[in-house]
């Protein structure tokens, strides 16, 4: 019996989570009218594309520049609305789609009939080339495709290049990678001998790096897969018809090639001549910040949920104690990036207006909370129960136990394990980065994507995260002490 | 003398382990009773049971008149609060000092002003010995200190009845006099006491009555002249032939 209740309560909090799946699509098409109603065009995008998207700093400000960007805002200046940006993975984007984070995905995506199975697409609004970057060094060595035979070749996952090089070049291994900056650094560290990039971006990268070559190795590529088109989520057929008419416009005036390039060369260059990391503390100085607020949110939430998951642990009563620890073992079970994915994409299904911050916060709390739980608890039942049976016989009830005596002194026993848990909080808010929080870890990909450079911001953030790091073990280490003479 | 507690039927049992069984006793207002008896025979889990530590498996404890099981959290706090009891380890707050564990109880329970809670904690530390030692931390004092900080802080609540379980058991011997001494100060102004112990020094001196238990009963009882010299069962003058040799 008790072994059926136990099944039972793991099963409700399965279906719990499951749940949110069954409703997410609203099947109606009013998505322009739903875009109109609220003001604002949110476009989901990859911006480490050269010149179709990326980070541009003017004013000390980040600004997302490039092609696409310059088509996004002349869409949403034709329906009336402002444009918002929302920039993660590429990977991400088709999924933000779907669970309607945003409505719409501007990013140099080809539109792949597997692509069309999940989302809808307009016209075909610029086709560009498929390119290899190589090093220069290997530039006598590698042609054409045949030339790579048994080496390793770089792609973004989730890319058109990714599966052109699946498909033909079928004796090569692949290394797929969710950043370009990070496929470019392991194409200078010979870990793959050559990326596929589409045309422009493979240029980008060759002008501002000495050492890197652009070839064409000469794909087999039919028109449909070379377009870049917009997506929109499936049915949003109103959304795409004004598209379409925008694309119309700009096809008719020629603006890409007259306007939108010219303009995001001259950003590529003016970010090349930059490329000092000095000018870019800025962006260091808000990873900084988002990181610290992230932390501190989560620690406060953690310990504070944590108390409480260790306090239900520890109940006598079977349905309290059942559910702390299958909440405590579900999330100890799974890893931070699943769940940091899960809130923002599964729970931000049905609460749409849920901003990636929040969401990391939650995730991250939620995750902590669970490893707070079982420091609290392993601390309370460390507790001699003399303690209890004293504070009993004086008349005190159980919660004054708890408050006076058992949590101060279990607090001072747990200090350097919790403080541990707060040192590994810092560290493990970088995964937010995946959702498109600007923590340091994703303002360190900026400064990659700005400045071309791939090596120097991972050892800045790194720098900078030892130092937090250190400074919060400092600063634990003399509450410690303090603690000691009580 | 009417009676302050009343035992009825007791029984206790940890699993299969029947620890006590059956024993229906009274202690009157007013009476030093000492419970002795050999190891395992059940004395610490019938003084727990009193103030229900030990939930009684079977049978009825009742103080005042009021039954102490079958009823809510908040009346057994209420209780509890009239039976002070002192440990075997002590049992002192490591993290607060000794005023400090000496004022808790009356500041939390009884909501009294700190002024009055501060007052009657240095009155209580003057009467076991200790007013000099009202900032130490607990750590820093000897056991028998320790103890008596330990019986100052069950008095702060003023209670009916203190609850002693082998009180001098884990002190170093020269220790055990001083705690015998404020146990004694206390049984002569008139407190009702029932006391777990192996002194039997003690027991002799100060209690009304023995309760001599072995086998989870009290097999018998009765002052500490006849008990000690005319020891009626077998069980009884088997241990006080061990013990006095």
């Amino acid at each position: 019996m008790k072994k059926n209740k136990f099944f039972l309560f793991i099963i409700i909090f399965l279906l719990a989570l499951i749940i949110p799946f069954t409703h997410v699509k609203a099947a109606s098409d009013n998505y322009l009218q739903k875009v109109k109603d609220k003001g604002t065009l949110v476009v989901g995008t990859s911006a480490d594309y050269p010149p179709y998207e990326f980070t541009s700093k003017e004013n000390g400000k980040t600004k997302y520049v490039g092609l696409d960007v310059s088509i996004a805002e002349k869409f949403a200046k034709d329906i009336g609305v402002k444009l918002k940006i929302r920039n993660m993975n590429f990977d991400s984007l088709l999924v933000a789609l779907e669970t309607h984070k945003v409505d719409m995905v501007i990013a140099g995506m080809n539109p792949t009939p597997e692509r069309k199975t999940s989302v809808d697409f307009s016209k075909i609004y610029y086709t560009g080339n498929q390119y290899m970057l190589i090093n220069k060094s290997d530039a006598a060595r590698f042609k054409k495709i045949e030339d790579f035979k048994g080496k390793t070749i770089g792609a973004q996952t989730g890319s058109l290049q990714y599966s052109l090089v699946k498909q033909q070049m079928k004796g090569n291994d692949v290394k797929g990678l969710a950043k370009l900056n990070d496929l470019v650094i392991a194409l200078q560290s010979h870990k793959v001998n050559g990326v596929a990039m589409e045309e422009a971006t493979a240029k980008a990268f060759a002008e501002n790096n000495r050492t890197l070559k652009v070839i064409n190795p000469g794909f087999d590529i039919d028109a449909s897969q070379t377009g870049s088109a917009i997506g929109f989520p499936k049915g949003a057929d109103s959304l795409v018809e004004a598209a379409n008419k925008t694309i119309d416009e700009i096809k008719k005036d020629n603006l890409i090639n007259k306007e939108y390039i010219p303009a995001a060369a001259k950003n590529m260059t003016t970010n090349s001549k930059k490329n000092s990391m000095m000018n870019y503390w800025t962006y260091f100085a808000k990873g900084i910040e988002y990181t610290l607020i992230i932390t501190v949110v989560s620690v406060f939430f953690g310990f504070v949920l944590g108390t409480l998951f260790a306090l239900m642990r520890l109940s006598h009563n079977k349905l309290v104690h059942g559910l702390a620890v299958s909440y405590i073992e579900f999330v100890r079970g799974t890893p931070l990036m699943v769940q940091v994915m899960f809130v923002y994409f599964g729970i931000g299904a049905v609460i749409q207006s849920l901003p990636a911050l929040v969401a990391g916060i939650i995730a991250v709390s939620l995750n902590s909370a669970a490893y707070v739980a079982e420091v609290i608890r392993s601390g309370i039942e460390s507790i001699p129960s003399g303690q209890t049976e004293a504070s009993r016989s004086l008349g005190m009830s159980q919660k004054e136990t708890y408050r006076y005596i058992i949590i101060p002194q279990a607090l001072k026993n747990i200090w350097p394990a919790l403080g541990n848990e707060f040192v590994t909080l810092i560290k493990e808010s970088s995964i937010v980065s995946i959702i498109g929080v600007t923590d340091l870890m994703y303002q360190m990909q900026l400064v990659q994507s700005a400045t071309y450079k791939g090596v120097i911001p991972i050892f800045i953030a790194m720098v900078i995260y030892f130092l937090m790091t250190f400074s919060l073990s400092k600063v634990l280490g003399y509450f410690e002490g303090k603690m000691k003479h009580a | 003398m009417p009676n302050l507690i009343e035992v009825q039927n007791l029984g206790k049992s940890f699993g299969d382990n029947e620890v006590l069984k059956n024993i229906s006793e009274n202690v009157e207002k007013g009476q030093v009773i000492c419970v002795i008896g050999p190891s395992g025979s059940g004395k610490s889990t019938f003084l727990r049971c009193l103030n229900v530590l030990e939930k009684p498996s079977v049978g009825k404890v009742l103080f005042e008149g009021n039954s102490l099981t079958g009823i809510g959290e908040r009346e057994l706090n209420n209780l509890r609060e009239k039976m002070g009891m002192v440990f075997q380890s002590f049992n002192l707050f490591p993290n607060m000092n000794v005023i400090e564990n000496i004022k808790l109880a009356p500041l939390r329970v009884k909501k009294m002003a700190d002024a009055e809670a501060t007052q009657q904690a240095e009155k209580l530390l003057e009467r076991v010995g200790l007013a000099d030692k009202a900032e130490q931390y607990p750590q820093s004092l000897s056991g028998g200190q320790q103890q008596r900080v330990a019986i100052a802080r069950a008095l702060a609540m003023n209670p009916e009845v203190m609850l002693f379980d082998e009180p001098t058991s884990a002190l170093d011997p020269e220790m055990v006099g001083e705690v015998l001494k404020v146990m004694q100060d206390l049984a002569e102004s008139g407190m009702t006491m029932v006391v777990v112990t192996h002194e039997m020094g003690f027991a002799k001196k100060v209690a009304d009555e023995i309760w001599f238990m072995a086998d989870g009963c009290i097999q018998e009882k009765g002052t500490p002249e006849t008990f000690f010299k005319t020891p009626k069962t077998a069980r009884a003058q088997d241990f006080l032939s061990k013990i006095l040799n």
